[in-house]
């Protein structure tokens, strides 16, 4: 069996994980069972949020090692539960690697996507509902909603300007948000500025970093989990730092 | 009336808040309505204890070990991984108010209100990792026994 090519894909995989928002365990366990399943010997791995290793010992008795930086990682639930259905199913299965190559790439390549409509329609659903649950009005959600189409705007337009930097993206779309909302409850449409600020703001909210997280701490990937949790903290900062420059600079006008 | 406006309408903008994150973390299908039903189903626990707790801290954490117990159930039922149940489902109790609230109180130099809201939100944010922590162990402590036990026989 060609190791070689074993490697590539267990670290292909890993990185679709990782891509999608896996937890680390998760993505070590997965590639684990998978290099086990196709009989490699001494299988091992270790990653972090934005790097994988992961190495075998070919039959000839000569270690191989390959390394892979995970530049972005975003959120993609679908395709994470695509990715952990193909691993099961190569494991079972054990089809030759080269089918299983084509496998994974038409995961990445066939996964279903959301129309940026949809996706759209998602920010503006977020902002319309949390505004209300945090107690404002009828045309407080309008406005809730609005902001957070504002949200989804700069982090389309606005975010390539801050780069790959999370802290200052989230910052960026905090104070669209936040100069969204004063706008409105400034023409007069809105009333409560705290609670569509709040609606609109649990877009940005890091409840997804913190969950991983949390998750991570428990299966004890301390290394992991003590950087996401940093993330965390630090988009909360970045939420907080937006918002109040926008307000600061909606007082001054 | 008042039932409706105390006990159904939160459950319905924490049922489509859900949805919409669904759509930003490109859920499909049945999914987005397991999601959407967890965040209800959170935000219910959450109104619910209310009534036998006066304080915020044991509502985040029933209503924490409530949808972690529901993930668990239907990501067992779809044979999918809880996370993606899980994360959805508990973002409608992270305390964005809280963040907000803190920002407002450290501009206006009110240090005071500062530093307890910053607490309080600090102690959220435990609370629902240590309800999720706990209901999760359970789950997987309950597992292992069941699956020793049927071996057994």
């Amino acid at each position: 069996m060609d190791h070689h090519s074993l490697l590539n894909l267990a670290t292909e995989l890993a990185r679709h994980m990782m891509e999608c928002g896996a937890e680390i365990y998760r993505v070590e366990d997965s590639v684990l069972r998978l290099m086990r399943a196709y009989g490699a010997r001494d299988a091992q791995i270790f990653a972090i949020p934005n790097c994988i290793t992961i190495s075998l010992t070919s039959e000839t008795g000569e270690p191989v090692t390959r390394l892979c930086r995970v530049a972005s990682h975003s959120t993609d639930l679908d395709c994470l539960e695509l990715c952990n259905d193909l691993c099961r199913r190569l494991c079972e299965q054990t089809p030759p690697v080269e089918q299983a190559h084509k496998e994974l790439a038409d995961i990445f390549r066939h996964r279903p996507r959301f129309h940026p409509l949809a996706v759209m329609l998602g920010h503006f659903l977020i902002g319309a509902f949390f505004t209300p649950f945090f107690g404002g009005g009828l045309l407080d959600a309008l406005c809730g909603g609005l902001c957070g189409l504002a949200i989804y705007f700069a982090n389309r337009f606005l975010a390539p300007l801050a780069g790959p930097n999370v802290f200052f993206r989230t910052l960026l779309a905090a104070a669209a948000s936040s100069l969204a909302a004063q706008l409105l409850v400034y023409a007069g449409i809105g009333q409560q500025i705290d609670t569509i600020t709040i609606g609109a703001l649990m877009i940005l909210v890091p409840g997804v970093s913190l969950t991983t997280a949390m998750r991570e701490v428990m299966a004890g990937d301390l290394v992991s989990g003590v950087s996401r949790t940093a993330e965390s903290i630090l988009s909360a900062t970045a939420i907080a730092l937006g918002t109040g420059a926008a307000m600061f600079l909606g007082g001054l006008l | 009336m008042e039932f409706l406006l105390n006990w159904v309408l939160p459950c319905i903008y924490s049922f489509g808040a859900c949805i919409g994150f669904c759509l930003l973390f490109n859920i499909h299908g049945p999914g987005m309505l397991i999601c959407g039903g967890g965040g209800a189903l959170g935000w219910l626990v959450y109104l619910l204890m209310g009534l036998c707790s006066t304080t915020i801290f044991p509502r985040y954490l029933a209503a924490a070990v409530a949808i972690t117990l529901y993930s668990e159930l239907m990501a067992r039922i779809r044979r999918c991984p809880v996370t993606s149940y899980l994360i959805v489902a508990l973002l409608p109790l992270v305390p964005g108010g809280g963040i907000y609230y803190a920002m407002r109180y450290s501009l206006s130099g009110d240090n005071q209100q500062f530093l307890t809201t910053l607490l309080n939100v600090f102690g959220i944010a435990g609370t629902l990792a240590l309800g999720a922590l706990l209901a999760s162990s359970v789950v997987r402590l309950f597992i292992t026994f069941a699956h020793r036990a049927h071996k057994h026989k």
